[in-house]
This record gives structure tokens, C-alpha cells and sequence, in this order.
């Protein structure tokens, strides 16, 4: 039993029962458990149909928030998947075809609609992306209410009552009810599954920082068009059941607005980005309302909506991760460890002493030739007629004033930027030299870079963070898990594999960037100001570091202002000063220019010097 | 052509309503940068107390201006203060939830109060018909054309004349660097979302004669709202307008030809496509931060 568990810090007595209940696996267990068992002990029709619904919704959020969640982006217009899947299966079941067919023709359909709508909008910052599904909804309500031939219109569409499972039409609720059951666990399943994936990772990685998530070579339209099209396939077949379920569908009850709502607000009570949050936050809010309408029967209409709303922002206001992150606070710990570094000793690093770098091969062949960079913005020159070629081996320091546009040329290496005019030109895997454009572009092509302001998944642990770089290398979990757990040990990283990355300190911060650019192995590692913000101590580690990087055949080129680390690592030294290349050479050489020096220290300085 | 004359004269008088409804909306996004999903029900709170206080005193709906602008502006002044400014840092997703929430519980609580029934305010006059050529308006509609102007006017002089509204337009552009020159961030933010509700709240009180209220009548207007907001460029009061009165004539002009329920997809296709193809609007610039103007 450790320091985090809830059997120290509150009822004594009642801590083993309590943390064998709060356990996540046990709770999910019995909470399961009981959507079945609750409603046959008790048999009445209209609790059964309170867990169908609960059923229904938490496989509805489940299935939102693997878009919603795991992707970030947050659709109002689900209820369109729900709504073709309704449709499909009921006009399908008109024309003799069995929604256990229709189910899955109604998901493709909607997976595919998910797709068209998604792709144009995922440019789109987070509330026009809102905006936007809400008003594709809008668009679906009005066709199906005016398309009379093939939805019926405002009349919606019945279908008639043959009983039996190839109909899952029933006159008792209990089949109904394992069919939902069914649905959702499926969806549980699908969702738990993708959380665990190379996916899962890459959307949360394209959720949290997209940019990083595109330097470490994540296709990040493709995955969330993966994630939007799953998403809505699942809603899709939830919606066929339901329509089955209900044996009517008209279009105000198929794309409505309020339910596409709920659905989400289920989704963030419970904790967006979990797998079994949606679940919780139906179970929870479900039952409150349902009961509370039918105690209060008509008298009570907009009750249920007024408490949603109440709830909705409650929750914004005061617990916005939702119950799992209320759950997993009084979890024994398991993997996540909360060091709170206020009251523990300050992380210290690993000292690398036991590390001895090997030897350091030669200086090889041209790996990177840049050539008459040039860029604008608007009327400021910003980067003029810069050329320099790297070898493999050799680290290549750039230096220059603040506002230099360091920075730019490093955006136009490596993909983020694009020069008005020459060329980058990267050597490849086989030999010869390739022109990437794009960021992920360059990441094929074995172009690694760090960012400035550190950029890591702050949701993610370190662990999961480097795992992210590795996926570029690896297929499987584990072989990146089996990864990352290197590097971090060589980067001094190990025991905070399991923390999670917001809490690390800069110093921790900016060797999980390199952490995660060195898991994909690069050829070219690009380094944007590790060493600023680094106390003396650490200093001398991270120079020992970026020389083992380099000594095991890595080029390296970084912008540094920490002129010790620049004197000591590179081989040549580039000074760039208002956009343009003021030096090249070797590092004693650069530093004794005339040019440099003024550049650095004004006029005076050099006047003086030389009187 | 006098089918055309009608169809604009008719464009002109619904974009200056949505103008009236788009203008705070635009304002509250342009300073606080947040996205007020709950603007409708402020229009559909507005219209409800303009009947309640009509039908119980007797008096021009008009009248109630003097009652719902204040009261509107400290509703606005109170949820920024609660529910938005709490959530400042938070992801923007949250704020957007925050402001669902609000216009769902409002939504709700209007029905559970009132039903869902339709309230029409005593047209009081304002439903007169004018001759405007081959056009035949409603006074109240030109009425609410003359203030949409005034409105547009006024705040574009409020913005760019007074001391506060040069501090609003300087927290829009720099919040940070507002700051350091003093502007009380926080209180502006307030302010700001203030009047953007009481602008909404005039549009609601001049609307009120003309056009039922139920718990539903905001949703109606917000979409459009959002729309208007969107194309004419987030922040930008005079790009809103324009943009109010494009959609006002194409809502004319859709739903003549395509007819009241279809010309909602012409509206909302125009939508879609600014947002996908041209997301800073048709006036306003390639940088995010959109300036008041």
C-alpha cells in the first residue's frame, strides 16, 4: 500500500472496501453488470426502457467521443449518423431487409457521409468547427423533412410490427434491452481498442499540439478521417437499432440538435478522451432525469433539458475533466503517478557519467544542401539569400542576434514554412537527394526538429509522448513502448516515464523533445534552443548528450545563444543577422569576426576595439 | 421586376434585423473571443419581457427599451463575470460547452415556465402597412431599418471616439499590451458583453410587435446569427452589417424561389461554404484576430 491510495488519507475502516469499489476495473464490472441485472430483477417495462436508453446513449457518447475525444474535434451534428442509420434500417425493414444487414449498410453510409463532411472542415478552429456540424445538420433536417420521396417527410417513416429478433422488434423489453446492451459493450470495445492502438496515440497527439504531431511524421488528416468515420459508422448502427426499437422515425426526432447535445454532454461529464467517461457520465445523468420526468409526468416539460444545461455548465465551471478524473484521483495508483514536484524534492537528473560516448566517427557525405533561401513577410526581408550545406556527423551551429530569422530558416528546413524562392534538398534513404515540402515530408525524409517553445503532448505521459516519435519507425505498441524506454534511459528520462508530460520542469521538458525527434531516428536532427533556460550543472549533461547523439552518426544542426555549448559542439558555426549570413567557418574563427561582433554588440563596441 | 423590387425592399428590411441581432454577437467575439452559443435565447428573453411588460402595463412595446437595456446589459455583465471569465484559460472547447449549457438551460427554463406556447406582443401600430413603391412594408420593419443604422452607426462612433471604446478596441487587438497601458481587461470584457446583449436586446424589444416568441424563437435566429457573424468577419461591426444585409437578401430571394422551408440550405450552403473556403469572411482579414472596426 503507497502514499496515494484513499485508505490513508480518509475513513480508515472503510479504505479496503472502498478502493476494492473504486478499483477501475471492478467498478466497470459491476456498473455493467447491473445495466443488465437491474432491470430483469426488477421487470418493469419502464425501467427496462430507462437502461435502454442508457444503453443507447453511453454507446452513442462512446462512439462520439473517439472523434470528439480522441481527436478534439468537437461535432454538434452526430445525430446525422444516428439519423441515416435510423433511416436506413427502417426503410430497409420496409422492403423486407433485416437491420442486422441494414445496420452495417447504414454504418459505410454514414462513414462515408462522415468523411465528405469532415475533410473540408478539420482546418476549422474548434467552434466554427462546432458551427459548421451543426449547420450540415440543419442542411440534413431540412432535406429529409423536404425529400417527401424517400423519408415520407414530416410523417417520417413506420415500419410494421412482425415481432422477432430478424426484426428486433419485440413486445418485451428484455430482448431489446440485451440488444443494446450488445451494441454498447461492442462500442466499448471498439473504443477501449483504439485508445490502445498506434491510432489512439496518434490522435491524442494530434488533438494536443498538431504541429509536433505532423513533425513526428502523424498523417493527421488521415487519422482523424479514421476516427470521424469509425465514430459515425458505430452512431450509425446505434441509430438503426433505436429506430427499430421505437418502430417510428421522423426527421425532428432523427437530427435534432438537442439530442446530438446530449450525447456530447454525456461524453464530457463523464471525461472526454477516456474510454469508459461516456459511460459514467450517462449512467449518471441518464436515470436523474428520465425518473424525474416520469414522477413529474407533463407538468415537468423542459425539466430535463433545464437540469442538462444546469449540469453542462456545472461542469465546465468546476470539474471540466469530467467524473474519470474525480475517479482516477482516489485510484490506487496503478500507472499514473502524480508527483507533485511543490512537495517532493525537486526531479534531479540522472547523471550521465556512467554513459561514455562512442567513438566518434568521421565527418561524411553531404546530407543536407540548402540554396538561396529567400522569404518575405509582407515588406520584411526575413531571410536573404542563405545557403549552406550539412555533412553527416557534423553539428553546424547557428548563432545570431534575437530576430535574426534563425527560426525561419529552421520553419523552411523542415517543413513548416515555405521559401519564396530556392531549394532544401535532403538526402534520402537511397542515395539521392529529395525536395520535401511539408512537415511530415521532411519527417519521412529523416528530418528531426524541436521546437523553440517546447511543444509535448501535455495529456500524454513521457512514456506515450516518445511513443508518438517511435510510431513513425514501429508498427506495434509495444515494439515503440520497447523503444521508448531506451531512449529515455539514455536521455535521463527513465523514472518519469509514467509522469505525465505537464508536469515535468523545462530542463525534463526539453529532453522529452529530443526524446521523442530521436525516437524516430532521424538522419538530420534540427535543435532549436535546448540548452536556454538550462542551469550550469545541467548544462555540461546536455552537451555530453548531444554528443552521444552525434557520435552515433546523427547531423546536427542548432541554434544556439549558449556560446559555450556552441564553442564546445560544433564544427562550423553559420552567423545569421537581419536575414542574411553574416559568417561561416570554424567556431574560434566566426567569434574573432569583426562583422559578428558588431552584429552582436553595436558599432561602438568594434570602434573600440580596434582604436 | 416589381417582384424584384419587393424581394430587395423585403432583403434589405430582414438583413437589417439580423444586422441588429449580428452586431453584439460580432462585438462579443471580437473582444472576449468567445463564441455567445446562448445569443438567441437573450433575443427570446428580450422579446418575452417586452410582452410581458406590454401586456401588463399597457404601454408601447417601445417603451420597454427603457427597462430591457439595462437589465439585458447587466445580464450580459453578470455572465461574463461568471461563466466566461472563469474559463478564460481553460480549452476552447470548455468555453464553447460553457455557452451551450446556458442557452439549453435557458431554452428549458422558458419552457418550463411558460410552455410552449407562442406569445405575440400587441402590434401597438407598428404592424401599419407602407407603400415603398411596388413594396409593401410593415412600419415596424422600418423602424427597425432606421436603428439597425443608427445602431451600426453608433457603436462604430462609440468604438472609435470614446475612452472606452478605444480601451475595447485596443483589448481586441492586444490584451496583454491593453494591460500594460492600464485597461482594466476584465471590466472591458464585461462591459463588452454588455452591450453586445443590449444591442440584442433593442433588436428583440423592435421585433417584439411584429414576430411570435417562443422558447424556441432564438434558435431560429441565432444560425443565421452565426452565419452573419462568420462571413462578415469575426469582430468586425461594419463587415457584420454587410454581411447582415447579403443574407437578408438571399433569405428574400431563397424563399421566394425555393420556397420557406428549402431556403434555410441556401443560407446554411453559403455558410458552409465561407467557413470552408474563406473562414476570415468576406471582410475581414487573413489574420485570426480579427480588429473591431
Amino acid at each position: 500500500m503507497n502514499d496515494k491510495t484513499i485508505s490513508s488519507s480518509s475513513s480508515g475502516g472503510y479504505g479496503g472496501v472502498m478502493q476494492w469499489l473504486l478499483n477501475n476495473k471492478s467498478l466497470l464490472f459491476i456498473t455493467l453488470a447491473s445495466l443488465i441485472v437491474i432491470p430483469v430483477m426488477v421487470d418493469d417495462d419502464y425501467i427496462y426502457h430507462i437502461f435502454i436508453t442508457i444503453c443507447l446513449f453511453a454507446g452513442l457518447s462512446t462512439a462520439w467521443n473517439i472523434v470528439g475525444g480522441y481527436a478534439g474535434q468537437l461535432s454538434l451534428g452526430h445525430a446525422i449518423y444516428y439519423g441515416i442509420g435510423a433511416y436506413t434500417g427502417m426503410l430497409m425493414l420496409n422492403a423486407g431487409i433485416s437491420p442486422w444487414i441494414s445496420m452495417f449498410i447504414g454504418a459505410i453510409l454514414a462513414a462515408g457521409m462522415a468523411v465528405a463532411i469532415s475533410y473540408p472542415c478539420f482546418k476549422l478552429q474548434g467552434p466554427f468547427y462546432a458551427l459548421a456540424s451543426i449547420a450540415f445538420l440543419e442542411v440534413f433536417h431540412i432535406i429529409s423533412l423536404n425529400w417527401v420521396g424517400l423519408t415520407g417527410g414530416a410523417n417520417g417513416v413506420m415500419v410494421p410490427l412482425e415481432l422477432g429478433w430478424s426484426t428486433m422488434i419485440f413486445r418485451e423489453r428484455l430482448p431489446s434491452l440485451v440488444i443494446a446492451f450488445g451494441l454498447m459493450s461492442f462500442t466499448l470495445v471498439v473504443a477501449w481498442a483504439i485508445r490502445r492502438s498506434k491510432l489512439g496515440f496518434q490522435l491524442i497527439a494530434t488533438r494536443e499540439r498538431e504541429s509536433a504531431a505532423k513533425g513526428a511524421a502523424i498523417r493527421t488528416v488521415h487519422v482523424r478521417l479514421y476516427a470521424a468515420a469509425i465514430s459515425a459508422g458505430l452512431t450509425a448502427m446505434l441509430g438503426t437499432f433505436h429506430g427499430s426499437y421505437l418502430t417510428y422515425i421522423d426527421p425532428e426526432s432523427a437530427f435534432n440538435l438537442t439530442f446530438s447535445i446530449q450525447i456530447v454532454l454525456f461524453a464530457l461529464v463523464g471525461g472526454l478522451g477516456t474510454v469508459f467517461g461516456p459511460l459514467y457520465g450517462t449512467i449518471l445523468l441518464v436515470p436523474i432525469t428520465e425518473l424525474a420526468r416520469g414522477w413529474l409526468g407533463s407538468s415537468a416539460i423542459g425539466l430535463h433539458g433545464f437540469v442538462y444545461g444546469v449540469v453542462l455548465i456545472l461542469v465546465v465551471l468546476f470539474m471540466p475533466d469530467g467524473i474519470m478524473s474525480v475517479i482516477q484521483r482516489y485510484l490506487p495508483t496503478t500507472r499514473r503517478r502524480r508527483f507533485n514536484t511543490n512537495e517532493d524534492s525537486p526531479i534531479d537528473h540522472v547523471h550521465l557519467d556512467d554513459i561514455k560516448p562512442p567513438a566518434r566517427p568521421p565527418i561524411g557525405e553531404l546530407v543536407l544542401k540548402v540554396e538561396h533561401l529567400d522569404k518575405h513577410f509582407g515588406g520584411l526581408h526575413v531571410t536573404n539569400d542563405v545557403s549552406f550545406n550539412l555533412y553527416k556527423g557534423e553539428v553546424l551551429g547557428i548563432i545570431g542576434p534575437n530576430g535574426a530569422g534563425k527560426t525561419t530558416v529552421f520553419n523552411m528546413i523542415s517543413g513548416f514554412l515555405n521559401a519564396d524562392s530556392g531549394s532544401v534538398a535532403v538526402l534520402g534513404e537511397y542515395g539521392h537527394f529529395s525536395f520535401p515540402k511539408t512537415p511530415g515530408a521532411f519527417a519521412r525524409n529523416g528530418v528531426g526538429r524541436t521546437f523553440q517553445i517546447v511543444q509535448p503532448f501535455a495529456a500524454m505521459t513521457v512514456e506515450e509522448n516518445i511513443m508518438v516519435g517511435a510510431f513513425y519507425r514501429f508498427r506495434s505498441v509495444e515494439e515503440s513502448r520497447k523503444v521508448a524506454r531506451e531512449i529515455a534511459y539514455e536521455l535521463g528520462l527513465y523514472r518519469f516515464l509514467d509522469e505525465e508530460a505537464k508536469n515535468l520542469p523545462i530542463g525534463g521538458l526539453k529532453r522529452l523533445e529530443v526524446a521523442r525527434v530521436m525516437a524516430m531516428r532521424p538522419r538530420i536532427l534540427l535543435l532549436d534552443e535546448v540548452m536556454a533556460g538550462i542551469n550550469p550543472a545541467d548544462l555540461r549533461e546536455a552537451i555530453e548528450l548531444i554528443k552521444v547523439i552525434r557520435n552515433s552518426g546523427i547531423s546536427i544542426i542548432a541554434i544556439e545563444h549558449v556560446m559555450q555549448a556552441v564553442m564546445e559542439l560544433s564544427d562550423r558555426v553559420i552567423v545569421i543577422s537581419s536575414g542574411e549570413i553574416l559568417a561561416q567557418g570554424k567556431p574560434e574563427e566566426v567569434v574573432k569576426n569583426e562583422a559578428v561582433i558588431e552584429a552582436y554588440l553595436g558599432k561602438e563596441v568594434t570602434d573600440a576595439s580596434t582604436e | 421586376m416589381e417582384l424584384t423590387i419587393s424581394l430587395v425592399v423585403n432583403g434589405l428590411m430582414l438583413g437589417s434585423l439580423y444586422a441588429m441581432v449580428s452586431v453584439g454577437l460580432t462585438l462579443i467575439f471580437g473582444i472576449t473571443k468567445v463564441i455567445n452559443f446562448a445569443h438567441g435565447e437573450f433575443m427570446m428573453v428580450g422579446m418575452l419581457l417586452a410582452y410581458v411588460i406590454t401586456s401588463y402595463l399597457g404601454v408601447h412595446p417601445y417603451l420597454t427599451l427603457i427597462f430591457i437595456i439595462p437589465l439585458l446589459f447587466v445580464l450580459g455583465v453578470l455572465v461574463q463575470k461568471f461563466l466566461i471569465e472563469p474559463l478564460k484559460d481553460s480549452d476552447e472547447h470548455i468555453q464553447i460547452f460553457a455557452t451551450v449549457g446556458l442557452s439549453i438551460a435557458m431554452i428549458n427554463l422558458v419552457l418550463m415556465i411558460a410552455g410552449s406556447n407562442n406569445f405575440n406582443t400587441p402590434a401597438s401600430g407598428m404592424r401599419h402597412t407602407l407603400s415603398l413603391g411596388p413594396a409593401t412594408v410593415l412600419t415596424g420593419q422600418v423602424v427597425i431599418m432606421m436603428c439597425s443604422i443608427f445602431m451600426v452607426g453608433g457603436l462604430h462612433l462609440f468604438l472609435s471616439r470614446s475612452q472606452t471604446g478605444r480601451a475595447i478596441r485596443a483589448t481586441a487587438q492586444n490584451r496583454n499590451a491593453a494591460q500594460l497601458m492600464g485597461v482594466h481587461v476584465s471590466r472591458i470584457n464585461m462591459v463588452t458583453f454588455g452591450i453586445g446583449i443590449a444591442c440584442v436586446g433593442i433588436a428583440a424589444v423592435l421585433l417584439s410587435p411584429l414576430y411570435p416568441v417562443n422558447a424556441q424563437t432564438g434558435q431560429s435566429f441565432v444560425l443565421i446569427a452565426f452565419v452573419i457573424v462568420v462571413m462578415g468577419g469575426l469582430g468586425s461591426i461594419t463587415g457584420a452589417f454587410i454581411a447582415a444585409l447579403i443574407i437578408g437578401l438571399v433569405d428574400s430571394f431563397a424563399g421566394f424561389y425555393l420556397g420557406s422551408s428549402l431556403k434555410d440550405v441556401a443560407v446554411f450552403g453559403i455558410f458552409l461554404s465561407v467557413l470552408i473556403f474563406r473562414p476570415s469572411g468576406l471582410f475581414g482579414n487573413a489574420r485570426k484576430l480579427a480588429h473591431v472596426s
